[in-house]
């Protein structure tokens, strides 16, 4: 009877070690896709991911079948702006935070069309914004982000094989950096 | 003794239920979080802005580029319909229909994610350029033989993963998953 009182406390301390380790993984990460991303990836700087090669590890889990263009920026420096002009084929865009969370994404099967137009602010950016205190060009598509260091990851469906490199080339011509006040 | 038996059996029942539980929550999405569909599996809230803990420690523990939400959603498979870890000395018959979305890529890969496709052949199979049925079903084969139509052509020995990405979903993404069906996948010959 003693023994099994000890192995329910087991069972429930076991539970407790559970949800700690649940709660504690992403701080306690020493892979995380931003330490990844930083790695390659400078500050306002695009970078084109190179297609994962068979047989050689994927830790990003990239589709060899998509094109990537990943570019970090501090939101610390100003508002973050990231444009550019890419082929009508099927592309999407996401805004990731220091714990790798998504916090916006969309396609271009939303009303954009070829053209990439996207800002970046801080909450306190946004209400520079909203009291006009900041220039922005028309037509840029604003999203806030409650961290300062963000990264927007691009990523291009090539129609053919054959224009694959022409998507490379598109994704590099992608300005990306801080809007100056 | 006795108490001190007692205790460390407590201990190890700790250890082995937390670390263990762990361990089996985050892979292949086998308790909270995870959407199962025969022998898929997905993260739903892994692109959402604000993902539940479970959903927390999987992209912690992955430190992997997921798609947002707006983007699409992608499932893994470790093993077939029947339950048998996937194996690339078997050959495997996908079969059934796919949920819409702009288009769909699958992958076979090794558990550090490289890619197993023959190097100079196929990375994966695209929705795009498969051929389907009337009724728009379709069948797909995997595996190290050659086989008709839709075939992914792998190399090497020992398990692998499948990976089904759909990219731009009408509904899959967001709150309201609504995933009917996903391909079946029989294993067929082995030991080749």
């Amino acid at each position: 009877m003693r023994y099994a009182v000890f192995l329910a406390a087991g069972v429930l301390l076991g539970a407790i070690i559970h949800i700690a380790v649940i709660l504690a993984l992403p701080a306690l990460a020493a892979h995380t896709v931003w330490l990844r991303i930083a790695a390659i990836a400078p500050e306002n700087k695009v970078v084109v991911l190179p297609t994962p090669a068979p047989g050689v590890a994927n830790p990003l889990q990239l589709d060899p079948d998509l094109e990537y263009a990943v570019c970090r920026v501090n939101l610390a420096a100003g508002p973050g702006v990231i444009s550019g002009t890419l082929p009508d084929a099927y592309w999407s865009l996401a805004i990731f935070d220091p714990s790798g969370t998504v916090i916006y994404s969309t396609t271009n099967r939303d009303g954009i069309g070829q053209n990439l137009s996207l800002g970046i602010f801080n909450p306190d950016q946004t209400h520079l914004l909203a009291e006009q205190r900041l220039d922005i060009a028309d037509g840029l598509l604003i999203v806030e982000s409650k961290d300062d260091d963000v990264f927007v990851v691009v990523r291009l469906a090539p129609a053919h094989e054959a224009v694959r490199a022409r998507s490379e080339q598109a994704l590099a011509k992608i300005a990306c950096g801080n809007i100056k006040s | 003794m006795r108490f001190l038996i007692q205790l460390l059996s407590m201990v190890a029942v700790a250890l082995v239920v937390g670390f263990g539980l762990s361990y089996y929550a985050l892979t292949d999405g086998r308790l909270l979080g995870a959407l199962k569909v025969g022998p898929w599996a997905a993260w739903p809230a892994v692109g959402s802005a604000s993902p539940d803990p479970y959903t927390r420690a999987y992209l912690a523990r992955t430190g992997a580029l997921q798609l947002g939400q707006g983007e699409g959603l992608a499932f893994t498979a470790a093993d077939d319909s029947d339950g048998h870890p996937l194996d690339r000395s078997c050959r495997y018959r996908i079969e059934g229909t796919t949920p819409v979305a702009t288009f769909w890529t699958l992958q076979a890969v090794a558990a550090d994610g490289s890619n197993i496709a023959r190097p100079d052949g196929q990375l994966e199979l695209r929705s795009s350029d498969i051929a389907r049925a009337n009724d728009g079903s379709l069948v797909l084969t995997v595996s190290k033989t050659l086989a008709p139509a839709n075939w992914l052509e792998i190399t090497g020995t020992g398990s692998f993963r499948l990976l089904l990405t759909f990219y731009d979903p009408s509904n899959l993404s967001g709150s309201g998953v609504a995933v009917q069906s996903l391909p079946a996948i029989h294993r067929e010959a082995c030991g080749a």
